[in-house]
């Protein structure tokens, strides 16, 4: 699995610790995600979805090894 | 749906009641208090010569209380990865802990027999026992979440 969560928050001008605040997890949370190292779960990935107001298919993708 | 009802969908009961027995932080910093002080305090009667009898146990119970305290007190930011390494480090502590239990008694025949010994075996408590399992459970959280 792999996300653009970077990139979104990036066009929202969003700090890791702005976003963290935002959808109520840790910075430290988002960072991992961002690195791929968790996967959130469907109601974090919802929770984004929202803020950005786009799908969750648009910021996270299947990879391979999926 | 709402979000609110989404995420109610995805806890169980089970894991409202769990809630429930979770500490506020404050109270992490109590139980390092108390674990430390006792541990002082035991290290300190160790040398002394007439202690009296009630005073070892009711120390150990302390470190036990002490180490329960930290192990169930929330983080700052409790979010989901939060539990999931909470529920992992609980998950090697139970399993170190059982392998620990069955290798203690062959860790102590192995001195015995390369010592050349022939000392009783040495009977765990459930003090020590739950003590380890306590100790390497707060330990590994703590690792994971530093490597998060």
């Amino acid at each position: 699995m792999e996300n653009s969560i970077k990139v979104e928050r990036a066009i929202l001008n969003l700090t890791q610790d702005d976003l963290a605040k935002k959808i109520g997890v840790s910075r430290q949370t988002i960072n991992s995600i961002e690195a791929n190292r968790y996967v959130p779960s469907t109601v974090l990935a919802l929770k984004l979805s929202e803020l950005f107001n786009k799908p969750v298919n648009d910021f996270f993708k299947l990879t391979n090894d999926d | 749906m709402g979000l609110n009802k989404v995420t109610e969908c995805e806890r169980t009961k089970l894991e409202s009641f769990l809630d429930k027995f979770q500490l506020p932080n404050s109270f992490k910093k109590v139980g390092i208090a108390i674990f430390l002080l006792s541990f002082v305090v035991l290290t300190i009667i160790k040398f002394a010569d007439n202690e009296p009898l009630w005073l070892r146990p009711a120390l150990k119970q302390a470190m036990l209380v002490g180490l329960l305290m930290i192990s169930i007190s929330r983080e700052k930011i409790e979010d989901e990865l939060i539990q999931i390494l909470r529920s992992k480090s609980y998950a090697l502590a139970f399993i170190i802990g059982v392998i620990y239990i069955m290798l203690q008694p062959l860790t102590n025949e192995l001195v015995n027999f390369i010592l050349g010994t022939s000392e009783a075996p040495d009977n765990m408590g459930y003090v020590q026992v739950l003590l380890f399992m306590l100790l390497i459970q707060v330990g590994f959280f703590e690792v994971l979440k530093r490597n998060r």
